[in-house]
């Protein structure tokens, strides 16, 4: 992937092609858990691949893999898309179910290897980690707004969710 | 003061998943910049979040590839930022990626698809072209030149190979060299044109084209390679079908654009 960015940066449309094929898949799955309408994170999803064709020069794979520079422009994106058109009210809504959406997004979509294992990691985590990364993750809360949702102290939340995120990398197995 | 740090450094998790407001994110990144042990927690975790973002795939409808590649068309591209901007992981921002890129081809196993297969295409026209010259006698002259100007390009230091589809059918690739103003177009399985008409090349720049030849006819299916001299920043190849003999200015929208260097 990283050197097919850079060939993107150059110019290459065939490569961009390929880089699309890869991505927009988890992209718009990702993007759609968080901003639920699927038009909206089709949208997203197209503005999150040119802003790839765009930007394709400034990766630095020193910094992270391709996958997780996309993934984070994307989730940065649609984030910015919840919380600028979606009022608090419509957001209280979504957030009892922010945990089962998880679910729901996973079984409309493509078998992904990954899929399995991502589950089986996350069940890994503690109930109190769990629902703190995925409320922050795909229900665009801050963490201050997390501990609201679930009643525990600030310091509780930032906490947990760096835990939580500690144990999902190491049981992932990420480097 | 210890227990600031102690704080921030507990951001960590929601700063990765994009949970702070932006005060907060302002202070963690000038953290970040002078934390190393951080910036590298961060990338792990942020691997780790792309893999739970990444694991619930939805197939997109087909025709969001088409609209994405009309628009990437007509959409410019930025240039690398020139020196390492400090600090942030947020923008992510860093050394240019795209130097190189074809002597890395070359060097790893694992090769894109598209491009090894282009790659490989470049080479097989190489040997062909030898092949060719020792054949017929009176054409090794010229072929030599040619085959100096092709070598000239692939040996350059800043080689780059683009490809494009062209509208009308098949395929076409540019090794490009900055440092030689010259590129070598190859293009293949592009639509068969009657005797009278032929593909012409163009160097395009905002409002002016210069002609850059006629493509020969294909071999095997193959077109090229062409040597083109003389390339001007900013100038984008073209490609469109004229009269045989060719135009000196083209008579139709480009079937082709592939932007070259900055």
């Amino acid at each position: 992937m990283a050197m097919l960015l850079a060939q993107v940066a150059r110019g290459d449309q065939l490569a961009f092609e390929e880089v699309y094929d890869r991505m927009a898949g988890p992209v718009l799955g990702m993007v759609r858990g968080v901003i639920r309408d699927l038009a909206q994170s089709e949208e997203v999803m197209q503005e999150v691949l040119l802003e790839l064709w765009r930007t394709a020069s400034r990766f630095d794979a020193s910094k992270g893999s391709a996958m997780a520079w996309v993934m984070t422009m994307a989730h940065r994106r649609a984030v910015d898309r919840v919380r600028s058109e979606q009022k608090a009210a419509d957001r209280e809504q979504r957030a009892t179910s922010a945990e089962i959406d998880y679910d729901d997004v996973t079984e409309a979509v493509e078998a992904t290897m990954d899929r399995e294992r991502v589950r089986r990691c996350l069940r890994s985590l503690t109930d109190l980690q769990r629902e703190s990364v995925t409320l922050a993750y795909y229900g665009s809360y801050s963490y201050s707004e997390v501990a609201g949702l679930l009643g525990v102290a600030v310091g509780t939340v930032k906490t947990r969710m760096r835990d939580g995120l500690i144990r999902l990398r190491d049981c992932l197995g990420v480097e | 003061m210890r227990g600031g740090q102690a704080d921030l450094h507990a951001l960590a998790g929601a700063y990765a998943l994009d949970a702070v407001p932006d005060g907060d994110r302002a202070r963690f990144e000038r953290h970040l910049g002078r934390c190393e042990a951080c910036a590298q927690e961060i990338r792990g975790l942020r691997e780790a979040i792309a893999r739970l973002g990444a694991s619930a795939a939805v197939r997109p409808r087909a025709e969001l590839k088409h609209q994405a590649l009309r628009a990437i068309a007509q959409t410019r591209q930025l240039p690398p930022l020139s020196g390492d901007a400090a600090g942030g992981l947020r923008g992510w921002p860093g050394r240019p990626a795209g130097a190189r890129v074809l002597s890395r081809l070359r060097q790893r196993p694992w090769l894109p698809r598209v491009a090894s297969a282009l790659a490989a295409g470049f080479l097989v026209i190489a040997v062909a072209m030898g092949v060719l010259a020792v054949g017929a006698q009176h054409q090794v002259d010229l072929d030599q030149v040619h085959g100096h100007a092709i070598a000239a390009v692939l040996n350059a230091p800043d080689a780059i190979m683009l490809t494009a589809r062209v509208t009308t059918g098949g395929t076409a690739a540019v090794l490009e060299s900055r440092h030689e103003h010259s590129l070598v177009f190859t293009a293949s399985r592009l639509r068969a044109l009657p005797a009278d008409r032929g593909y012409e090349l163009w160097l395009m720049s905002p409002g002016r084209a210069r002609p850059a030849g006629m493509l020969p006819r294909p071999r095997a299916g193959m077109i090229g390679p062409m040597v083109v001299s003389g390339l001007a920043a900013g100038e984008r190849i073209g490609l469109t079908v004229e009269p045989a003999g060719g135009s000196a200015r083209p008579t139709s929208a480009s079937l082709l654009s592939i932007g070259l260097g900055p």
